[in-house]
């Protein structure tokens, strides 16, 4: 075992050292806060689709933030296969356990960061604007949800970049996927009862206060499906990288 | 000491390294040399345990290199001086390879100072040229001051000064004490800085020998020679060196000859020679001869 190599290092050195990788994760809360203090300021106390759900309004800029937060998790890896820097990682770190094991430590520290902020964010900006019960049953749970969701949905477009190999492909793939298909595929009714079951549909799910009548699982539910498609796909990525030739 | 046994590489049919055994000795420079899609890189990646090979092992002082417990204080490499973030400053590329090993921080300044690019450590990579690229790869391959250093074609893109530069470098890393290895296509510039030549040619190994013996088999004596009476020379050489080849000014070229010998003869028959002279068949010509058979890609003369 190559005990005495520093993956972990290494990974925070190589994020620190690319001016491309660091804002990205400051670019996710400033676009989460950023976009929800704009709406909840100008809409928040008329618009009912954002007062029926109150967490409609907190996480409204989410939607946005969270395209960054894809980005990054694409980033992290996929700059190591574009630029080629991938067999000198390999080099310094080459249990590849261990050097998987670095990049999701990073991903997911980054993650929880990124959440922890951007709902901190959301919320003061609602509080600010049109107010919110914070006791009122489930906003603790979605607001645990929103700061989880996000190392959840870094880890996954990590995890499945490493599957892919590909910078390129990554972003191709999954940023429509996220942002375009499961919002299309849930707009048609019958494909709509098989997409809310993808990730980002769960995930944002967990994030609401009341129950959908058509979704068929639990807000709690909802998290851990998301989570175990980051498990899944860690767990892909690990197999790719182990398998294969850098 | 790093030592390749029986190395294999296939991808299906196709075997780019094929059988290949060699070691890569301390306090000498290794010339790995072969035709381009000859194995070479291939052979460096699978000793670093980037790629894995099909039969066969690789070992960095009898481990393979996925077990080494600080692998970049065992060996440096250099395998492609263009996989960089052009994004990332020279330093800040070489921090972050340090940081793998909690390598402290002077060190990059050393290696910096080492390549003669501590005027750019701030510049982004992707301002850099060819050259400078090769001086920041070896510079990230002497990071862990290695034992062993394997070095993928690192003469590519460097100037005369540069070429000269990194001869007298390897020279010295080997006089350390080090093992190196340095792969190159050009057969001159490895026989100016190698001790001992491995061959390869369609991954499989041609030679392996020290570089003072390949020149003495390889660069092949001819002697040229000319005489006052050509006719008289011609005749002579029909009958003694049949595989004389005529040069067109009355001059005569023989592979293999002694000059001592030929000189004598002509004496003998008072044949009056005004030149003969002793020439090598140069090494490319040498080693051209060598991988004429395991050239991959060879453009048809029509």
């Amino acid at each position: 075992m190559s005990a005495t190599t520093f993956p972990l290092r290494a990974e925070w050195a190589k994020f620190t050292t690319l001016r491309s990788l660091w804002t990205t994760p400051l670019l996710a809360v400033a676009l989460s806060a950023g976009i929800t203090a704009v709406v909840q300021f100008s809409y928040g106390k008329t618009d009912t689709s954002l007062t029926e759900d109150p967490m409609e309004g907190v996480f409204y800029g989410l939607n946005f933030g969270q395209v960054a937060v894809v980005c990054l998790g694409i980033l992290l890896v996929g700059q190591e296969y574009a630029s080629g820097t991938l067999a000198t990682s390999l080099a310094a770190v080459p249990d590849r356990v261990r050097f998987f094991r670095g990049k999701l430590l990073l991903g997911a520290g980054l993650g929880l960061a990124v959440g922890v902020l951007s709902v901190a964010g959301q919320l003061a900006a609602t509080e600010a604007s049109v107010g919110l019960d914070l006791s009122a049953p489930g906003t603790a749970r979605a607001l645990a949800a929103g700061m989880l969701y996000h190392p959840l949905l870094l880890v996954l477009c990590l995890s499945l970049t490493t599957v892919l190999r590909n910078q390129t492909a990554a972003l191709g793939l999954l940023s429509p996927m996220v942002f375009l298909g499961t919002t299309a595929l849930s707009a048609i009714p019958g494909v709509r009862d098989v997409a809310q079951f993808l990730p980002d549909r769960a995930g944002l799910y967990a994030m609401r206060l009341h129950d959908a009548p058509d979704v068929h699982y639990g807000h709690t539910t909802g998290l851990l499906l998301a989570a175990a498609w980051t498990a899944l796909a860690v767990a892909a990525g690990l197999r790719t990288l182990r398998r294969r030739d850098a | 000491m790093i030592e390749i046994r029986d190395l294999t590489k296939a991808y299906g049919e196709r075997r780019v390294v094929d059988g290949l055994t060699f070691r890569v000795a301390a306090g000498r420079v290794t010339g790995f040399l072969g035709p381009n899609g000859a194995g070479k890189s291939t052979t460096l990646r699978m000793a670093l345990g980037l790629d894995r090979p099909t039969s066969g092992t690789a070992l960095v002082d009898g481990l393979p290199y996925a077990r080494l417990t600080e692998p970049l204080r065992r060996v440096g490499a250099l395998l492609d001086a263009q996989a960089v973030h052009g994004g990332r400053t020279a330093a800040g590329h070489l921090s972050w390879i340090a940081a793998s090993h909690r390598l402290p921080a002077r060190r990059v300044d050393e290696v910096l100072a080492l390549v003669g690019l501590s005027d750019a450590a701030g510049r982004r990579i992707r301002t850099f040229s060819l050259g400078m690229r090769q001086r920041l790869g070896i510079a990230a391959a002497l990071l862990g001051d290695p034992a062993a250093l394997l070095l993928d074609e690192p003469v590519n893109g460097l100037d005369a000064e540069g070429i000269r530069w990194i001869r007298t470098l390897l020279r010295r890393l080997a006089d350390e004490g080090r093992a190196v290895l340095v792969s190159s296509h050009l057969m001159a510039e490895m026989a100016r800085t190698a001790d001992h030549l491995v061959v390869i040619g369609r991954g499989r190994l041609l030679a392996d020998t020290s570089t003072a013996d390949f020149l003495a088999e390889n660069g092949r004596r001819r002697v040229r020679v000319r005489a006052v009476d050509p006719a008289g020379l011609a005749a002579l050489l029909a009958e003694a060196h049949p595989e004389a080849v005529p040069l067109g000014d009355g001059a005569w070229d023989v592979p293999d000859a002694d000059p001592g010998e030929l000189g004598a003869l002509a004496a003998s028959r008072r044949v009056v020679l005004i030149e003969l002279s002793v020439t090598h068949d140069s090494l490319e010509e040498a080693f051209m001869r060598m991988t004429a058979d395991a050239v991959e890609y060879r453009a048809v003369t029509a």
